[in-house]
C-alpha cells in the first residue's frame, strides 16, 4: 500500500536506449534494510544496454487491472511480485488477458516443480517466501502442532494478520485450510478465538506489536533470523516454528504484461532474474528464497533462513472460484457481532 | 480604473463560487461518483440488487435487517432491547464511534476551558501543538500506543515500579477508543477554544452585576456560545470515527472490524459492486448526522461578534479561596490523565527512535542520513519528502482559505435546503478514503477522453487541490457558525455606504471571527501534511512524495526508520506552527 509512481513517463523512443519499465511493490526497490531494486537495476543495465525504470504504483498489481478496466493503456512491460491468490483475481476480474504467457524464457526449466502456480505458464516464480511462526524462546516454546495452538497454556500468545489484506494472514489462514479441509478450517478458528488469538491488520501492526511484547509468537517469515542477526537481536527471541513440520510457500512470480511493446527485453529480464548468480543474490538481497535448485546460498545466510521440511500450498486451480469465499466465511464468523 | 476595479469586487464572490464549484466537481463528486455508480451499474445494468442484499444482511445491519427484510418493526424492536442482539458491523462501527465521540469530547472540554481561561508561561505552545496529534500517520500511533501502553510499555514499567500491575490493556475496544481520542480531541478543545474566546466579557459582567453567581453566569451566557462549538466537534468526531479503518486493526484487531475494514477489503479484491454500496451505506449515515447538526445549528445561531474577550485568569491561584481552588484542581487532575494520554504515547515514539536492540543509539537518524546521500533516484529520501510536504502544505491552505470562506458565505444565506447544500459540501469529510483514492486514479490519474483526446491530471497540482478540497470544510464549519451569527446592520451598513459585499467579508465580517477562521485554517494545514492515500494516488513521476509516504516507506523490521522519520514529520509539523505563531503573534494565534 505504499509509494508513488517513480518514473512514469520513461521518455521512450528517444532513440538512444530502449527502456523496459517493471512494476513491482515498493518494498522489493525501497526497504529501509536491503532490497535487490537498485542492485537489479544497475547490474541488468550494464550487461543489456537497455534502461530499467521500476514503477511502483501504490496499489500495487491492481492499478494495473484498474488500468486495463478503464480501458488505458498500461505503461509497464513486466510486473514483479505476483502470487497464486493475485493471478486467480486477475483472471477472475478481467476477460482479456492482462499477460502473456512467458513463452521461451531461458533458465525455466531450473524452476522447482512445487512452485510453479500459473497453469497458463503466465507467471514465473522468481523467489519464495514460507510463512511460519516466530515466537521469543526467551519467554516460552511454541507449540509443534496446530492442536497444540489451542492449549490453555497458550492462551492470547499467538498474533495473526487479517487474511484480506496481508499475505502473511492470508498464507496462515490458507495453510488452516490445507490442514483442517474448507469445512473444517472455521471450527478450528472458533477454538482459536476463544483461545484469544490477536488478528491485527497489516504484518507491520503485528510485528511490531509481538515486538513490543504483546504476545511471544507471532505468523511471520522464516526468514525472520536473518534481519534479526543484521540488526544484533537475540536470536533466542527470533525462533522459527514450522507447525506440523509444515510451512505455507508463498511464490512470488513475474509476468510479461499482454500489451507490452518490448516483450523480448522482459523475456530477456525474466532469464535475467532466473540465472544461478542472480537467484542467490535475489535471494540475500530480499531475504527470500530461491526459486530455481541451481544456487548455492551464502553460508551465514543458509543457517539462518530456515526452509521448512514440507512446504504446503494450494494449486491455481484449488484456488480458483474458493479462495474469496474461505476468507469471506471466515470474516464473517470472526467479526460477527 | 476605479470603476473597473469596483466591477470585479462586485463580482468576485460569484466568480469564486464557480470557481470553488469546479474544483470540488474535477477533485472530487466526479471521481468520488466514478466509484459509487458501480453499486447500482453492474455489468451496465441498473439494480438494486447489491444494496438488497447488504440491507436484508444480519452481518451488516444487525436486527435492522429484519426490518429491510420484511419483519414486523414490532419484533425488531423487541429483539433490539433483548440481551443477545445483534449489531451488525453497521451497529458496531456506530457504538464505537458514539463511544469515541463521548470519550474525545470530555478530554477536549476541559483542555478548552483551559487554553481560552487560564494565562499561564506556554499557553500559546500548548495551543499550537495541539495540532501535532493531528497529522501522525496510524502506524506512529500505533507503535507510541504499544510502547506506552503495551504489555512491556513505559504505563507498565511505571506501574510494576510503585508494585501494582501489570495491566493489560491492548488489543481492545479501549484502546480503539483511547486512540481515537487521541486523535480528535485536540480538534473539540481547538475549535471549542476558538468560540470561548469569542464570548463578550461584558455579557458576562452585566449578567454578575445582575446578581447571577459565577455558576450562573456560565449556565445563561458563556454555555449557550460554547456549546454549538462543542457539539460541532462532536458531530465531526462522530464523522471520522465512524470511518476509521487502520487504527481499529492496530490496536483492536479483526474482532472488531468497522465498516471500512469490509470498503477496504471489497475494494481490494475488486469487488467494487458491494464495496462501494457499502461505502454509500457509510456515506449516507455520515452525512445524516452532519445534516441533523446542522439543521440544529441554523435554529440555534447565537446573536455574538466578540467586542471584548474575556480576561484570562492566572493559572497560579491569587487567594487560598476554595472557590480559586477547586477548578485548580480539577486541571491538575486533568493534566495528569492528558500528559499520559497525548504526551506518554508521543513521548514513546520519539524513544523507539532513538532505541535498537542493544540501547540508545543514533542509527535510525543516520539511515535517514545515508538514504538522502546515497538513495537512488527511484528510492524515496527525507529531504524531499519535508519540502513537499511544506510545500504542498503552504499550497493547500492558500486554496483552501478562500474556498472555505466563500462557502461559508454561501452557506449563510437563507435559501430553501440551505442545509441540504451545506451538508453536501461537507462530503470530503466523510467520504471513505479508499473511494476518494480509487475515484481520483479512475476520473483524474487515468483521465477521460474529450474529443478523441486523453486529458489525464496527476502530480503537484492535483495533490495540492486534493489536499485543499480535504482540508477546506474544516474551514467552512469553524467559520460559517461566526458568519451567521454576527450583527446583520454590521454588513448592511456597510453596504449602503456603497462597499461591495467582497469589501465587507474582508474589512469587516472576517476580523470579527477571526480567531474561528485560524483554527480552522490550522486544521486544514495539518490535514495535507498528514494525508497519504490521495498523495500516493495522485503522486505522478519522481519527487512528490510527502512525509507520510517517507513513513509508509521506511516501515520494515525495525521500526527504527519509520519512527526516526515520525519524528522529523512531529519537529517539522510543530516548528511550523511555534513559528507561524512566534510572528504572526496573538493576530495570527494559531
Amino acid at each position: 500500500m505504499a509509494g508513488c509512481t517513480f518514473g512514469s513517463n520513461p521518455g521512450r523512443g528517444d532513440g538512444s536506449r530502449d527502456t523496459l519499465v517493471v512494476g513491482t511493490y515498493s518494498s522489493l526497490i525501497d526497504s529501509p534494510s536491503s532490497s535487490p531494486g537498485a542492485w537489479l537495476k544497475s547490474t541488468f543495465e550494464e550487461e543489456f544496454d537497455i534502461d530499467l525504470v521500476w514503477q511502483t504504483p501504490s496499489n500495487e498489481l491492481n492499478h494495473y487491472v484498474q488500468r486495463q478496466q478503464a480501458g488505458v493503456d498500461i505503461e509497464a512491460d513486466l510486473y514483479m511480485g505476483l502470487n497464486p491468490e493475485d493471478l486467480v483475481r486477475v483472471d477472475r476480474e478481467l476477460d482479456e488477458a492482462l499477460f502473456a504467457e512467458a513463452g521461451d524464457v531461458e533458465g525455466q526449466s531450473d524452476i522447482k516443480s512445487g512452485l510453479q502456480f500459473d497453469p497458463q505458464n503466465r507467471a514465473l516464480p522468481y523467489d519464495t517466501g514460507y510463512v511460519s511462526l516466530v515466537f521469543d524462546g526467551t519467554e516460552m516454546t511454541a507449540p509443534e502442532t496446530f492442536e497444540g495452538l489451542l492449549a490453555d497454556e497458550m492462551q492470547g500468545d499467538l498474533i495473526a494478520q487479517n487474511p484480506s489484506s496481508s499475505s502473511t494472514g492470508r498464507a496462515f489462514l490458507l495453510h488452516t485450510v490445507k490442514e483442517f479441509g474448507p469445512d473444517g478450517y472455521l471450527d478450528y478458528w472458533a477454538d482459536l478465538q476463544a483461545n484469544d488469538v490477536q488478528v491485527l491488520g497489516s504484518w507491520d501492526d503485528a510485528y511490531s506489536a509481538w515486538g513490543s511484547g504483546e504476545a511471544p509468537m507471532v505468523v511471520s517469515y522464516s526468514t525472520d533470523r536473518v534481519f534479526a542477526d543484521e540488526s544484533g537481536a537475540n536470536l533466542e527471541e527470533h525462533r522459527i516454528r514450522f507447525l506440523n513440520d509444515q510451512a505455507y510457500a508463498n511464490p512470488e512470480g513475474m509476468a510479461v504484461f499482454a500489451d507490452s511493446d518490448r516483450p523480448e527485453a522482459a523475456r530477456q529480464f525474466m532469464s535475467f532474474l532466473l540465472r544461478p548468480e542472480i537467484q542467490g543474490e535475489i535471494a540475500v538481497r530480499n531475504v527470500q528464497f530461491p526459486a530455481t535448485d541451481t544456487v548455492i546460498l551464502p553460508e551465514d545466510y543458509a543457517e539462518l533462513a530456515r526452509e521448512p521440511p514440507e512446504p504446503v500450498t494450494f494449486t491455481y486451480e484449488e484456488l480458483q472460484g474458493n479462495v474469496s469465499d474461505w476468507v469471506s466465511d471466515w470474516e464473517r464468523q470472526f467479526a460477527g457481532n | 480604473m476605479r470603476r473597473v476595479r469596483a466591477g470585479i469586487e462586485r463580482r468576485s464572490l460569484p466568480m469564486l463560487a464557480a470557481a470553488v464549484l469546479a474544483l470540488l466537481v474535477v477533485l472530487f463528486y466526479y471521481p468520488v461518483a466514478t466509484v459509487f455508480v458501480d453499486a447500482v451499474l453492474v455489468e451496465g445494468r441498473l439494480t438494486l440488487r447489491v444494496f438488497a442484499s447488504i440491507l436484508t444482511d444480519p452481518f451488516y445491519l444487525g436486527e435492522l435487517a429484519r426490518l429491510f427484510a420484511g419483519d414486523s418493526p414490532v419484533a425488531v424492536l423487541r429483539a433490539l432491547l433483548s440481551a443477545d442482539r445483534r449489531l451488525g458491523i453497521v451497529g458496531f462501527t456506530a457504538y464505537q464511534a458514539a463511544l469515541s465521540t463521548v470519550v474525545s469530547v470530555a478530554v477536549g472540554v476541559p483542555l478548552a476551558y483551559l487554553l481560552a481561561r487560564y494565562e499561564f508561561p506556554g499557553r500559546r505552545t500548548v495551543r499550537s501543538l495541539t495540532i501535532l496529534p493531528f497529522v501522525l500517520p496510524s502506524i506512529m500511533v500505533a507503535v507510541g500506543f504499544f510502547a506506552a501502553f503495551g504489555a512491556d510499555g513505559t504505563l507498565n514499567a511505571v506501574l510494576g515500579a510503585v508494585g501494582l500491575g501489570p495491566v493489560d490493556l491492548l488489543p481492545s475496544l479501549e484502546a480503539i477508543v483511547v486512540a481515537h481520542a487521541f486523535y480528535n480531541a485536540p480538534l473539540v478543545a481547538r475549535i471549542t477554544t476558538a468560540s470561548w474566546e469569542s464570548v463578550d466579557a461584558s455579557a458576562v459582567e452585566t449578567a454578575r452585576s445582575l446578581g447571577a453567581g459565577p455558576f450562573r453566569a456560565f449556565r445563561d451566557v458563556v454555555w449557550p456560545q460554547v456549546y454549538p462549538a462543542v457539539l460541532m466537534s462532536a458531530a465531526l468526531t462522530f464523522v471520522f470515527t465512524f470511518g476509521t479503518f487502520p487504527i481499529v486493526l492496530a490496536l483492536g484487531g479483526f474482532e472488531l472490524a468497522t465498516l471500512e475494514v469490509f470498503i477496504y477489503g471489497l475494494i481490494r479484491d475488486l469487488a467494487y459492486a458491494e464495496g462501494a454500496a457499502l461505502a454509500l451505506l457509510e456515506l449516507a449515515i455520515s452525512l445524516s448526522v452532519l445534516y441533523g447538526y446542522l439543521r440544529y445549528e441554523a435554529a440555534h445561531t447565537v446573536e455574538a461578534g466578540s467586542i471584548r474577550p474575556q480576561e484570562r485568569r492566572p493559572l497560579r491561584p491569587p487567594s487560598w479561596s476554595l472557590r480559586e481552588l477547586l477548578p485548580r484542581i480539577g486541571l491538575a487532575a486533568y493534566a495528569v490523565v492528558a500528559l499520559v494520554l497525548f504526551c506518554l504515547p508521543i513521548a514513546s515514539m520519539v524513544y523507539a527512535s532513538l532505541s535498537g536492540p542493544t540501547g540508545l543509539t543514533l542509527e535510525h537518524y543516520r539511515f535517514l542520513l545515508e538514504r538522502q546521500v546515497t538513495g537512488a533516484a527511484f528510492q524515496v529520501r527525507p529531504w524531499p519528502a519535508v519540502r513537499n510536504s511544506l510545500l504542498f502544505g503552504a499550497a493547500a491552505l492558500a486554496v483552501a482559505l478562500p474556498m472555505g470562506v466563500v462557502v461559508s458565505v454561501l452557506t449563510t444565506r437563507d435559501y430553501a435546503g440551505r442545509e441540504l447544500v451545506d451538508t453536501i459540501a461537507m462530503a470530503p469529510l466523510s467520504v471513505s478514503s479508499i473511494v476518494v483514492g480509487l475515484g481520483l486514479l479512475r476520473g483524474l490519474v487515468f483521465g477521460v477522453e474529450l474529443g478523441g483526446v486523453r486529458v489525464a491530471v496527476g502530480g503537484a497540482l492535483a495533490i495540492v487541490a486534493a489536499h485543499a478540497v480535504a482540508g477546506y470544510p474544516f474551514i467552512v464549519r469553524v467559520v460559517a457558525p461566526g458568519l451567521a451569527s454576527l450583527d446583520r446592520q454590521l454588513v448592511e451598513s456597510a453596504r449602503a455606504l456603497g462597499a461591495p459585499r467582497a469589501r465587507a467579508l474582508l474589512d469587516i465580517e472576517l476580523p470579527l471571527v477571526w480567531p474561528a477562521v485560524v483554527a480552522g485554517a490550522a486544521f486544514a494545514a495539518a490535514i495535507s501534511i498528514g494525508e497519504f492515500s490521495a498523495t500516493a494516488v495522485l503522486a505522478s513521476g519522481t519527487g512528490q512524495y510527502t512525509m507520510p509516504i517517507a513513513i509508509e516507506r521506511f516501515i520494515g523490521r525495525r521500526l527504527g526508520p519509520a519512527t526516526a522519520m515520525g519524528v522529523v514529520l512531529l519537529v517539522v509539523t510543530s516548528g511550523s506552527f511555534l513559528l507561524i505563531d512566534r510572528f504572526g503573534g496573538d493576530r495570527v494565534g494559531l
